[in-house]
């Protein structure tokens, strides 16, 4: 085919991209077909052309939900669109991502041990505090690498028929199937499941970190034979409406519907819910360069954005402004109101960042 | 040769249909223990049919099919015992010859040192002595048939069943084996019901023949008979070559080297017209002459060549004459 | 005319295979530190021996069905027949993961058949089919079956019949024909269907995680969680090379035995 005129293609994809009128998927088709890398479309003159974040998200309602309550108010402020991809930033796929040099996304969704690990390994923008406001985070979670916007967290739920007048409501009880017999389901990729561990163990909340790992997995091989492994928050949630255990750790944001779904048999506890930072982190040479994408993170910090994400997502505000705004139906689920905040357990991404290689192994090995 | 103790078939009134068509009609035969039986017919006239419900692949829609006297209808076909080479030969690919041969024994559980000897007694009959370990595909298409005829007869079958066995032979290749193949007969004294489309085949190698049309048994006796003495016009067609002649409201059939050929005024016989020859094909021991007689028709005439050297040539006007037995009424 | 050709074979398929051996000995560090892994870590070989047994047992089982199956087929008129064959290839359409599902909604704790049971009180408690090693069994033979028909069937559509009725007329039962003959015949069709479902059986990791209930990890799953979370693309690579050779030492042994050509339809 003729490279000018493939050349010509993608400059004119660029314009009916930035018009709307193009899908982002047959955008990059077309610079796949011209041979072009998309990074030097997206940088170069089509970059300008193109003037759009990419915001590298999980899917499912999450594309809405951003694109509502984040990419609304910042094209409306900005001028600059906000295109989705869906497929999932993880880890190994950013550091491809960077490696190869054709950066395709200008923020991730991603979790907070990311913004640590890829940090350090260079693969990632830093954030620029200048923009970003340090005081629209819960102290302690802003980090050189990547901001968190909102928490998600583990928690369990428990079938009330199976235990009635002592219901379960500590990670000592998840683990004890003596005195509260039944199967339970875990989070396959270790994060979560080993800090309930470790507290049903005895560890106290302030000495979790760094975590023991040997005594962790110990503790998980003692309810091996009564367990289920989730990968996916739909299978978590599965597992439960099924029937198939009587207590299962979730993703806490999902506690509402399960509750709906099953008419109130199975309940959350939020006691010792561990909280996990999500962060938005900017994978290294990002196409739409730092100004707009910072602005873009910026807009995200706003309580009303973050309300929307709870609203929408689940997903609890990390702006201390935000937390006495969450209204009344969603408390009892959010990390950060105020019946939660003292509850709740932190997630330290710090340590996840550096050492969650050897956590996933080790507990894949103890489980399979 | 004696003649074996086993081997009569009879086939009583038996008709095979196939939805509307009817590819065996009502027929009646009985073959005789230790006979080379043909079934000599066009493509499409039951022969295979016939065939296949002998051997009991086959359910025959009506009539009986009986074995020294005794039916076999219920008899399922791995029961019925009859030898069988078929059409494209269906040997075992993944066996040796050896082991294709053996087969019949091997699932009749005999004895390993009467197998052994059973066998090689088989390869020596077919003249394949040393070819034992090949597999079929390393054998020319001779041999692979003389495979498939050793194996069907290693179990000493009361009757062999063979449906066009040398179809897929080349020509010069056909006419060796047609010859080792009833001399393999007159050895083992089995009854052979022979399927072939091939007249001169048919001529050169059995007892009998039976020519068989539309599903029905045109005509039935020796090479001999049935080449003299044809009965009706497909016969005397089929089975060689025939001039067909009407007198009186019948139909004579009059064979090309019965008729006596010679230059105009030449000839003294009993019958005699004249013509003139159209064509002259060439054939080696033998040429034919197309000659037009006066009222229009043709007949075709078979010269000798080396007896009448230069004698024809076309648009020559000649004689023709033959003797009154030398023609044949036909029926219908 | 070839020549582009080969250099757009070695473009999509050795560049990466290349990069793979690359990566599987210079991850994190160059030397053999990720073979080595092999010998020391007890989990890396259970997980390949959890692997290998589960193949095994998949593939068995596939080509015992799809041979039956196959077999069937062939039996049947051409009209079954096609009907036949139009839901084999119709299953190739939907999606592993709606089927893996729809195994759980019928075998599950819950499911269809669980419930029936316990309804017509044949049993009090459900019964474990899947979140187990049975579960993934499940869910991969039927996932597989249909690959394990396909080269049976045209495998069987070419055998000459007369073979079959020769055997019979020869005094074989049909016991007897079908394990002298016709088993016998098919071989390069079982072969054939072994080796691919086979290594599809390796790659399988959808199926592995959601009826395995999380505990029945297989190679490729275990490849994926390397690279996409813990970043070891070292231990990767190295299996995937592993996985790489295993097949290529697989086709080779098989290849001592039989003419591949043959398993695969070529010449005759
Ligand atoms: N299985 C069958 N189904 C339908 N018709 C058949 C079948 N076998 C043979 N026929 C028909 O029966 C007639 C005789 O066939 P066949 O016995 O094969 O003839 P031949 O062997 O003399 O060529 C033909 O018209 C053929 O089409
Ligand atoms: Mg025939």
């Amino acid at each position: 085919m003729d490279k000018q005129f493939l050349k010509e293609s993608v400059q004119q994809g660029a314009v009916a991209f930035k018009a709307g009128k193009m899908d982002r998927r047959a955008f990059l088709t077309l610079c796949a077909m011209a041979g072009v890398a998309v990074s030097a479309v997206a940088r170069g003159d089509a970059h300008a052309a193109a003037n759009q974040i990419i915001l590298w998200n999980w899917g499912g309602s999450s594309e809405v939900c951003h694109g509502q309550y984040i990419a609304e108010p910042f094209t409306e402020s900005t001028g600059i669109g906000v295109g989705f991809d869906t497929s999932g930033p993880l880890q190994g796929k950013i550091k491809a991502m960077v490696d190869s040099g054709s950066v395709t996304a200008d923020v991730c969704d991603a979790d907070a041990f990311d913004a640590i690990a890829l940090g350090d390994s260079g693969h990632l923008e830093p954030i620029d505090y200048s923009v970003v406001d340090k005081a629209k985070v819960l102290d302690g979670f802003a980090w050189e690498y990547g901001v968190s916007i909102i928490f998600y967290g583990y928690a369990f739920m428990y079938d009330t028929e199976a235990y009635g007048d002592n219901p379960p409501n500590s990670w000592a009880d998840f683990f004890n199937t003596a005195e509260f017999p039944g199967k339970r389901s875990l989070y396959k990729w270790a994060n979560g499941s080993l800090e309930g561990a470790l507290l049903a163990d005895g560890v106290s909340k302030d000495a979790l970190y760094p975590l023991d790992l040997d005594r962790a997995i110990a503790k998980v091989k003692t309810i091996k034979e009564d367990s289920l492994y989730w990968g996916s928050g739909s299978e978590a949630h599965s597992m439960i409406v099924n029937g198939e255990v009587s207590m299962g750790m979730v993703w806490q944001n999902r506690g509402k519907a399960i509750e709906d779904d099953t008419d109130g048999r199975y309940k959350l506890v939020m006691n010792e819910a561990l909280a996990m930072p999500g962060a938005y982190i900017v994978p290294r040479g990002n196409p739409a360069g730092r100004d707009a994408v910072m602005k873009f993170i910026q807009t995200a910090q706003d309580p009303k954005a973050q309300l929307g994400l709870l609203d929408c997502l689940g997903m609890t505000p990390t702006n201390p402004t935000a937390f006495g705004m969450i209204p009344e139906g969603q408390k009892a689920y959010a990390i950060t109101s105020a019946m939660n905040i003292d509850k709740v357990v932190y997630n330290d991404p710090v340590w996840w960042g550096a050492n969650s290689e050897k956590a996933v192994n080790a507990f894949l090995e103890a489980i399979s | 040769m004696t003649l074996p103790d086993t081997g009569d078939l009879s086939i009583k009134n038996v008709t095979k249909t196939f939805g509307s068509t009817t590819a065996v009609d009502h027929v009646n035969l009985e073959v005789q223990r230790g006979e080379f039986l043909t079934l000599l017919g066009p493509s499409g006239s039951g022969k295979t049919t016939l065939l296949m419900m002998i051997a009991g692949f086959e359910d025959a829609s009506s009539g009986d099919i009986a074995l020294d006297g005794a039916s076999i209808l219920n008899v399922p076909a791995e029961k019925r015992n009859f030898g069988m080479v078929f059409q494209g030969y269906a040997l075992f690919p993944h066996m040796t010859v050896r082991r294709n041969i053996s087969y019949p024994l091997d699932v009749r559980k005999r004895p390993k040192s009467e197998i052994e000897s059973r066998v090689e007694e088989m390869l020596a009959l077919v003249q394949l002595e040393g070819f034992g370990d090949r597999l079929p595909k390393q054998l020319s298409g001779g041999q692979q048939q003389r495979v498939a005829l050793a194996r069907a007869l290693c179990f000493a079958p009361p009757v062999l069943l063979l449906d066009e066995p040398l179809g897929a032979l080349d020509k010069k290749l056909r006419i060796e084996v047609q010859a080792q193949l009833k001399a393999i007969h007159d050895r083992v004294g089995t009854t052979f019901l022979y399927v072939t489309h091939d007249q001169e085949e048919a001529l050169s190698m059995s007892d009998r023949i039976v020519i068989m049309r539309d599903g029905k048994i045109e005509q039935v006796g020796t090479p001999n008979e049935l080449y003299e003495k044809p009965r009706t016009v497909f016969a005397a067609d089929f089975l060689g070559k025939s001039n067909f002649l009407e007198r009186s409201e019948a139909t004579y059939a009059l064979r090309p080297e019965k008729i006596d050929v010679a230059p105009s005024g030449d000839l003294q016989c009993a019958v005699s017209v004249t013509g003139k020859i159209q064509t002259i094909s060439y054939f080696g021991a033998v040429q034919k002459l197309m000659v037009m007689l006066d009222d229009g028709k043709c007949l075709e005439v078979d010269v000798d060549i080396w007896r009448n050297r230069n004698a024809f040539s076309v648009g020559q006007v000649v004689d023709l004459g033959w003797t009154d037995d030398a023609v044949t009424k036909l029926e219908g | 005319m070839i020549l582009p050709f080969l250099a757009v074979i070695a473009g999509f398929y050795i560049y990466p295979i290349a990069n793979v051996l690359w990566l599987s000995v210079v991850e994190p560090e160059p030397g053999l530190g990720n073979y080595a892994a092999l010998f020391d870590t007890e989990s890396l070989r259970r997980i390949i021996l959890t692997t290998i047994r589960i193949c095994v047992v998949t593939t068995f089982f596939s080509v015992l069905f799809g041979y039956t199956i196959a077999y069937a087929m062939v039996h049947m008129d051409q009209r079954k027949q096609n009907l036949m064959l139009a839901l084999v290839l119709v299953s190739f359409w939907i999606s592993i993961l709606v089927r893996t599902f729809s195994w759980l909604m019928l075998l599950g704790h819950n499911g269809l058949l669980n419930n029936g049971l316990q309804a017509i009180g044949v049993i009090n408690e459900p019964i474990a089919f899947v979140r187990n090693e049975l579960g993934v069994l499940i869910g991969m033979i039927h996932y597989m079956i249909p690959y394990a028909v396909l080269p049976l069937l045209v495998n069987m559509r070419n055998l000459d019949m007369r073979v079959m009725r020769a055997s019979q007329n020869l005094g074989a039962t049909g016991t007897q024909t079908f394990l002298r003959v016709y088993l016998p015949m098919t071989i390069p069709g079982i072969v054939a269907s072994t080796i691919l479902v086979f290594i599809l059986s390796l790659g399988f990791y959808v199926t592995p995680a959601i009826l395995g209930g999380g505990k029945v990890l297989m190679i490729a799953e275990y490849i994926s969680v390397q690279i996409l979370i813990t970043l070891k693309w070292g231990t990767a690579a190295m299996l995937a090379t592993l996985m790489l050779f295993g097949v290529l030492g697989m086709l080779y042994v098989m290849s001592r035995f039989m003419k591949l050509s043959a398993v695969f339809g070529g010449g005759r």
